[in-house]
């Protein structure tokens, strides 16, 4: 009896049900969406954050202090250390290897111009979009050009293996009155070596002290200072989660974890523990993180995160008392129908149940088409802004049905009792 | 004549009757007509709100990178040290509330107990507002005519074998200076911050017998979108012998973030606000619905069609305006108290928040009730009346 009034009810009333459904699919899809956004926020924002530039900072193990103010060092007695450029694919290989997002490589050197008064520039070596071959097939793509979008180039780029091309910062450019297409010769510190020919390819604009130097393919400068096969920093790219307790605990002292602790702070993408693995993998170095870029990066992406996560709940409250405003009208117009079954002998635990058992179906269906609607916003949104699909989590299908359910329930227990406490005669009557 | 102007007389007096009487026995579908309208046009309003002040909040919360702007000497003027009084002057060509950090930065090599290292003098203050992600074991320093402390990258510190709280002799044979001082923090940035000892601007200038000078200043500046680049400009035209450049780094990066939470945020704002507007109308189309039978009485005593389209949108718009305002307002405290909670300060009220809130809302409200009575005004009397 229960199931064929049920049916009955969803046969009659079809359009009040099917506007009960589309006004919980709505809500549901907002929700999903806004839900879905924001537990996958946080991995789209830092991306993006990666134009901020390398958060990590690879240096040889050396124990002299470099004396450099504004890019130019007053040490110049400073022993010499270097990291081996074929150490360097290890950066790749570590536990997090899919989270490096690029590398540079860095080799300094003072060169003197010839031709142009007794001046000296510094020489900076290094990778702009060098195609690295990994174990496996895989093709990995390193150099400035991935890890620091924000350098402007006019003029063009030069190729990796070129032996003459540079980049001039634009402070040089401008001091030496140089345009792309000039050369310039230049040799050793004190006239020894011999004289190399540069072209200059294109100006380089940082802000940085890159403005006042010569930006050169790595393998010219090592031909130039012969050191053949080292670099003296990498500037490592890394997708990171924001620091928090367990991180900050293990760069205090990382003796004072336990195995456990030290496990999931190994396996999470902290800087932190990312930095530790690359000085695990390539010999010799100290890894250190670059706190401007990793700390402000959680800053911001936790405050985003919290945005998302407040605005679903706000938008999660409000649909809820649109869906039992909804729930109360459409159970409200139907006290003629109440007072009837009531007249014929219904207890009011069996009309409750009927309104209950209604709520739940609409629910219910209303839940998974709201799902199905949300994923689909959520990819829009996701595309639109980011330019890349949102990960749909499962989680959410099940959170957002029982959501949805629950607050058709809510909205219809109020209507409900009110309308089982009726007098079938009056309502009959049509007096109320 | 008159017949005809006491008649309309009474049909205007009969339209507010109606009117009243069906906003006053009706009162619970009223409050439920209300309460949804209230509900949709607080959500947009909050959201709307949030909207309109994204870039203000954001572009506060990016000066966690630190310093986006630099005021040097000129490279080609020979000397890389200017006048301290010249580069306050230009940084206060920034309005005040828009300078969240600065700090001017003189250097030097001077020697400590174990070998050389580069001494920096800094205003700590400033200082501590530009870089809130320097990592500080101990303790920053406070006053700025403290002469006795020093802060030690981490770095140097290892090399020089100094723990907080330790002595350090700095000496500059150039100026005979000689002086213990206390390391009272030690720093970690990761880059050329750690193999630096700081001190205040003072002593760095008594130290390095350049009172007076600096050699830049690097601040933190609020911007929005390439205000930044302008300011520069002109700056660099109002004083010639400064290097005055936004730090690309910075500056570059924090567009583009604050364009994709921008856009993010519209886009959420405009899902919920259409979202938001079908459900109100769903439920609108769900309480004018039940009054079919209502409609087929009006039409049986007589009323025409036009009068009886005419009362209900003049009902709805009564509801409808009431929910609005009302909604604006809870959806202000609404959008306040999210402000608190994600950035810790208010958002401020924009009038462009009243069209988009007021408009679809209201126009939502119109249509949902037109559909359900003209699908109603169109029935025969006589079969509403019979319940079909």
């Amino acid at each position: 009896m229960f199931f064929r009034m049920l049916r009955q009810s969803f046969m009659r009333g079809r359009r009040r049900k099917a506007l009960a459904t589309a006004t919980i699919v709505l809500a549901a899809s907002l929700i999903t969406a806004l839900m879905n956004l924001s537990i996958d926020v946080g991995d789209k924002m830092s991306k993006e954050m990666k134009s901020y530039g390398a958060n990590i900072n690879v240096v040889p193990k050396s124990e002299s202090i470099p004396l450099e103010i504004g890019g130019v060092d007053y040490n110049p007695l400073r022993g010499q250390v270097f990291i081996d450029e074929k150490d360097l694919p290890k950066i790749k290989e570590i536990f997090w290897h899919n989270n490096i997002v690029g590398f540079a490589p860095y080799l300094k050197v003072t060169a003197e111009l010839i031709g142009r008064g007794p001046k000296a520039v510094t020489l900076v070596g290094t990778y702009f979009d060098k195609i690295i071959p990994l174990s496996g097939d895989e093709e990995f793509r390193a150099g400035v050009r991935v890890i620091n979008p924000f350098w402007q180039v006019q003029g063009i780029w030069p190729e990796d293996d070129d032996r003459a091309g540079v980049l001039a910062g634009a402070a040089f450019a401008r001091e030496m009155n140089l345009k792309i297409g000039d050369t310039i010769s230049v040799t050793m510190p004190g006239g020894k070596g011999k004289e190399h020919i540069l072209a200059i390819k294109g100006i380089l604009t940082t802000g940085g002290a890159e403005e006042s130097a010569l930006v050169a393919p790595l393998l010219l400068v090592q031909k130039f200072a012969r050191q053949e096969g080292k670099v003296q920093s990498v500037s490592v790219s890394a997708l990171t989660v924001p620091e928090d307790r367990l991180s900050r605990k293990a760069r205090h002292s990382s003796d004072s974890l336990n195995s456990l602790e030290y496990d999931r702070w190994y396996c999470t993408a902290y800087v932190s523990s990312i930095s530790h693995q690359i000085e695990e993998a390539v010999p010799n170095v100290t890894a250190r993180p670059i706190w401007q870029v990793a700390a402000g990066e959680g800053t911001v992406i936790n405050k985003i995160q919290l945005l998302m996560i407040v605005v679903t709940i706000a938008v999660f409250i409000a649909s809820g008392l649109g869906i039992s405003s909804l729930m109360v009208t459409t159970i409200m117009e139907r006290s003629r129908e109440i007072g009837l079954m009531k007249a014929l002998g219904a207890s009011e635990t069996e009309v409750h149940l009927l309104f209950l058992g209604e709520s739940t179906i609409v629910g219910v269906l209303g839940g998974l088409l709201g799902c199905a609607a949300g994923a689909l916003l959520s990819q829009i949104i996701g595309l639109s802004v980011f330019g890349s699909t949102v990960s749909f989590n499962l989680i959410v299908i099940p959170v957002n049905v029982v959501i949805s359910v629950l607050i058709a329930l809510a909205g219809s227990l109020m209507p409900s009792r009110l309308i089982a406490k009726l007098h079938p005669a009056e309502v009959l009557h049509g007096r109320r | 004549m008159a017949g005809d102007k006491s008649g309309a007389r009474t049909n205007t007096w009969m339209f507010l009757l109606i009117l009243w009487k069906s906003l006053k026995v009706r009162r619970s579908r009223v409050f439920i007509t209300f309460f949804s309208i209230m509900i949709g046009a607080a959500i947009i309003t909050a959201l709307s709100s949030i909207y309109f002040d994204i870039s203000t909040k954001m572009s506060r919360e990016l000066r966690a990178y630190g310093a986006n702007f630099f005021i040097g000497q000129k490279d080609s003027s020979g000397s890389r040290i200017a006048e301290a009084r010249e580069i306050e002057d230009a940084l206060a060509m920034v309005p005040q509330d828009k300078v969240i950090g600065a700090s001017p930065y003189l250097y030097g090599v001077v020697r400590l107990d174990l070998g050389n290292a580069v001494l920096a003098g800094v205003d700590f203050a400033g200082l501590r507002r530009l870089s809130p992600y320097w990592q500080v074991e101990g303790r920053w320093i406070v006053v700025d005519f403290d002469d006795a402390s020093c802060m030690v990258g981490k770095t140097l510190a290892k090399n020089m074998e100094l723990k907080v709280g330790s002595q350090v002799t700095v000496i500059r044979n150039e100026t005979g200076f000689q002086r213990k001082l206390t390391v009272k923090g030690i720093v970690e940035t990761g880059q050329a911050e750690d193999e630096q000892i700081f001190v205040n601007l003072a002593l760095a200038g008594r130290i390095l017998g350049q009172e007076g000078k600096v050699n830049h200043v690097m601040a933190s500046i609020v911007t929005e979108g390439t205000d930044i680049d302008g300011l520069a400009s002109r700056m660099q035209n109002r004083f010639p012998g400064l290097d005055v450049k936004p730090i690309r780094k910075v500056s570059y990066s924090e567009g583009r973030i604050l364009e994709k939470i921008k856009g993010l945020m519209a886009l959420i704002a405009f899902i919920v606000l259409t979202v938001t507007t079908l459900c109100v109308m769903t439920t609108l189309i769900a309480v004018v619905s039940e009054r079919t039978r209502e409609i087929g009485l009006m039409k049986a005593i007589g009323a025409d069609d036009r009068g009886i389209v005419l009362q209900f949108l003049t009902e709805i718009l009564v509801i409808g305006f009431a929910g609005v305002l009302a909604g604006m307002a809870m959806g202000f405290v609404l959008a306040q108290i999210l402000g608190k909670a994600v950035f810790g300060s208010a958002i401020s009220f924009r009038f462009a928040v009243l069209p988009v809130t007021l408009i679809p809302s209201v126009c939502a409200s119109l249509l949902a009730a037109a559909l359900p009575v003209r699908m109603a005004v169109r029935i025969v009397p006589a079969q509403v009346l019979k319940e079909e």
